[in-house]
């Protein structure tokens, strides 16, 4: 085997399994699963890199030492979120009269994350158990208007015994968010000045969070809960990073350790607004679809991510990725920027049941997750899953289950899928478990044919990448029918989000609501300039402190200016790059520009409304730091027939009411240029690929299939 | 989606953790629940009257000889299904700033010019089975009369005698 130099390390801790995606010099890369370990995070990291690095016959004791760069992006934050399992209790600081937002929840927190059914079912709305309990809430007069002007002074005195009351029952740390603190900062400023004199007088030692400070944009309800998630679940979070980048080091590594963040840059375990990485599993995917589409050139990609629980579709539109500033998580409004993601909950592990009323196929919602299905044993699942039709069909390899690690019974998916769905639909247990699959793909096909419909797009204008552990295997189903240009499956698809984790920047971004009108006044204009200019300077400092902090030189970085905007009137804001520093003429117009573009772009040129003007509702900097990043090696192209010793055998599968005989085919010993002809399977450790009958995949330089007809 | 005795008897009991009880809310229902149902509530019971229907917290339709009555869990008799159970009820009506502020706060509550609260209470066993919110002089409220001969017929497809 040829000699690696291990470079970077991608790790995607998910709630089962850890990922480790390693990269050497030549773009060469190799996969690791191990585990995860909640307690100790780092021991299931460390089991995982091993098992990545015995693919090359290498020890991690000799090669960490030469990592380049560390990534890391997981779930176990929203984990502990979403299993309320954070830290507290938190003391709170609120504007007086407003105590009760974690009991009020602005209701639309009742609902929040149910299906449609479920949101005009009333009944079933509940309020969340408070991450706060109300004891640890207290009320402060002041009043900041929507203007920034003061309208009731700070009470100092309320601030010196919430403080003190706070510090007595116990808190671990304090939050403080007043309304409209966004806009003018100055009483949270004055109330952590009290607050740390109050804390330095009674000795306690304690943070305190202030949320004009990282985080000042509108929406109060959203803001707060921004602020105690960082307390509650990032926090303790940190500590875990932290022990990773500890037993890197231990192990000789210098590379620092980064996290993927949610608005797809990658950011220090050190960095103060650690909840911005609250989110960073899905987000991995999506960039490393850009990275591939940087480099075969694509305007316009859909990416598609099979997991065991979850559909996820992404857009790619005219090489933007489109961010969100609102996101729900785990029943929480957050105010995160987010790259879109739109979710439907249909995965392999999505568990199938006959509705006994209307004797139909329902699927879901719940899922056996890693338990896989009925298939598993020792999994305690009764319920068939589609696992377990796709074990039933033949599309997976019963055998070669995560390389053989797991052992999976196909005669007990069936007698399952006999039992429980066949019967009742007076059906044979292959057309039914077939027909169970096709419902799944169906919906999958509704879901981003939507989304592209959406934009005003058509499958035509849009090539496809399927990934994650069932894209693969269900890529071919769910875009039947549908004319994408080209569809596109890479050989690295089970570990694809740890892949673009890897290809993510080092970049801090900040956002601030700014709220202002542009209108052709002169003066308008000149207030608008100067506002964006000193946002942008204020976040362009805090930005050069954060690298500063890890070490690095600020002036090597390259600022990413911004702004958020919307036509007066409309809902949604879109983000538009800017230039900095910005000026009231042309500066402003050209910015007014690229928002009638880009708004075409995303929208439709015939819904523009400039009549009534511009507003812009937030200025965002991001800063960037070039760091290392995997590059894509290419292999020579060799015949279309692939080589012999790549052929593992026949199986039977059932396609579209018919039985075929397909050939099986080991990934890893194809070359690029081979051409497999379905009926085949392509089988590989972590992942498997059906090619239907009728259909081809073709391996190209960059090991990436594509899906064509035969 | 079927249930087992156990789960259902903790949903009618209200001992379900909330996260089942949603599923449940949310998810079909198996034919036989009705059936499972009746049988549990009929065992909760003191009195041996056969259950048709459970009308509410406390409150079942049941069949006496040749009648079908409504009937309290204490055992007190409401009378025939058709007619309105509240006429045999204890009422207390809430109309005074008085006995509203009993229950609400100064600050909020409602104005009694405008509405009044009317509680009806078993008078067997005392319990509070039902409340109406309505405006001075408004009718007794019939809440529900089911149709039991088609429900029975038609949904259940089972003999109601």
């Amino acid at each position: 085997m040829a000699e690696h130099m291990p470079r970077i390390l991608a790790i995607d801790a998910g709630g089962t399994m850890t990922d480790t995606f390693v990269v050497d010099e030549a773009g060469m890369f190799t996969i690791g699963k191990a585990q995860t370990t909640p307690n100790r995070e780092s021991d299931g990291l460390l089991r995982s890199f091993d098992d990545a690095l015995h693919y090359w016959d290498m020890e991690r004791g000799t090669v960490t030492q030469h990592l380049m760069a560390t990534v890391y992006s997981g779930t176990s934050m929203l984990n502990r979120l979403l299993e309320r399992r954070g830290d507290g209790p938190i003391g709170v600081l609120v504007t007086a009269g407003m105590e009760d937002y974690f009991r009020m929840e602005r209701a639309a927190q009742t609902y929040a994350g149910y299906p449609f059914s479920d949101r005009l079912h009333v009944v079933t709305h509940v309020h969340n158990e408070p991450l706060v309990p109300r004891k640890y809430i207290k009320g402060i007069r002041e009043r900041i208007s929507f203007f920034g002007e003061e309208v009731v002074p700070l009470y100092q005195e309320e601030v010196r015994d919430a403080v003190k009351a706070l510090g007595r029952q116990g808190v671990k740390a304090l939050c403080v968010s007043f309304l409209y603190s966004y806009r003018d900062p100055r009483h949270e400023l004055a109330a952590l000045e009290i607050a740390q004199q109050v804390l330095a007088e009674e000795g306690i030692d304690i943070p305190v969070y202030l949320s004009s400070r990282s985080n000042p944009v509108r929406g109060d309800l959203a803001r707060l809960n921004t602020l105690v998630v960082e307390v509650y679940a990032a926090r303790p979070s940190r500590l875990q990073l932290f022990d990773i980048r500890d037993r890197l080091r231990a192990e000789g590594s210098s590379a620092p350790v980064r996290v993927l963040a949610s608005y797809g840059g990658t950011v220090s375990p050190d960095v103060e607004w650690l909840v911005t990485t609250l989110i960073s599993g899905p987000i991995g995917g999506i960039l490393g679809a850009r990275r591939l589409s940087e480099v075969y050139h694509f305007e316009n990609v859909v990416c598609t991510d099979v997991g065991g629980t979850s559909f996820d579709v992404g857009l790619i539109t005219e090489r933007e990725l489109l961010t969100r500033t609102e996101p729900t998580v785990a029943r929480f409004l957050l105010t995160l920027p987010t790259l879109a993601m739109d979710s439907i909950g249909a995965g392999t592990g999505t568990l199938v049941r006959i509705d006994p009323a209307v004797r139909r196929v329902t699927l879901g919602p719940d899922s056996a997750g890693y338990r896989l299905g009925v298939c598993n044993a020792d999994s305690g699942i009764t319920v068939p899953s589609i696992t377990d039709c796709d074990l039933a069909l033949g599309y997976i390899n019963p055998e070669y289950f995560l390389g053989g690690e797991v052992k999976v019974d196909r005669e007990r998916a069936l007698a399952a899928i006999e039992e429980q769905i066949a019967q009742p639909l007076s059906s044979d247990p292959f057309s039914a478990a077939e027909g169970v699959v096709r419902l799944l793909e169906t919906q999958m096909r509704d879901h981003l044919y939507g989304m592209v419909l959406g934009l005003g797009y058509a499958p035509e204008n849009y090539r496809l990448f399927g990934y994650g552990g069932g894209g693969p295997l269900h890529v071919a189903g769910y875009t039947e029918g549908l004319a994408f240009q080209d569809i596109l499956v890479p050989t690295w698809a089970a570990a694809f989000s740890a892949f673009g984790g890897a290809c993510a920047d080092y970049a801090y971004r900040y956002d601030r609501s700014i709220d202002l009108l542009i209108t052709p006044e002169t003066s308008a204009r000149e207030m608008v300039a100067q506002s964006l200019n000193q946002a942008w300077e204020d976040i362009r400092n805090r930005i050069g402190q954060e690298f500063q902090r890890d070490g690095l030189n600020p002036a090597e970085m390259s600022f990413v200016p911004s702004v958020r905007m919307q036509y007066l009137g409309m809902l949604d804001d879109i983000e538009v790059r800017a230039k900095w520093p910005i000026d009231a003429k042309d500066g402003l117009t050209s910015l007014i520009d690229r928002f009638d573009e880009l708004f075409a772009k995303i929208f439709a040129r015939s819904a523009r409304s400039p009549e009534a003007g511009y507003f812009v509702t937030k200025a965002i900097g991001v800063g960037i730091l070039p760091t290392e990043k995997p590059v894509l090696p290419k292999f020579p192209l060799q015949g279309a027939t692939p080589s012999i010793n790549a052929h593992k055998g026949t199986r039977k599968l059932f396609w579209r009411g018919e039985w075929h005989t397909a050939q099986l085919w080991e990934m890893d010993r194809l070359h690029s240029g081979n051409e497999i002809l379905g009926p085949s399977v392509i089988e590989a450790p972590a992942t498997t690929f059906l090619v239907p009958p009728g259909r081809k995949a073709v391996l190209d330089a960059y090991r990436v299939f594509h899906l064509n007809n035969g | 989606m079927k249930y087992d005795e156990k789960t259902l008897s903790a949903l009618i009991s209200g001992q379900l953790p909330w996260a089942e009880t949603k599923e449940i809310m949310s998810g079909g229902k198996d034919p036989d629940r009705f059936r499972m149902v009746l049988e549990i509530v009929q065992s909760m019971v003191s009195f041996t009257e056969r259950i048709l229907l459970p009308l509410g917290p406390h409150l079942y339709i049941v069949q006496k000889g040749t009648d079908r009555i409504v009937k309290c869990d204490c055992g007190y008799e409401f009378g025939d299904y058709r007619t309105n159970w509240k006429f045999m009820s204890r009422v207390f009506v809430r109309n005074s700033q008085e006995s509203l502020q009993e229950l609400y706060h100064p600050d909020q509550g409602v104005d009694p010019d405008w509405m009044e609260l009317r509680e009806f209470y078993c008078p067997g066993c005392f319990h509070l089975l039902e409340t109406e919110a309505v405006p001075p002089g408004y009718p007794v409220m019939f809440d529900f009369q089911p149709d039991l001969e088609t429900f029975y017929r038609d949904w259940l497809q089972q003999p109601l005698e």
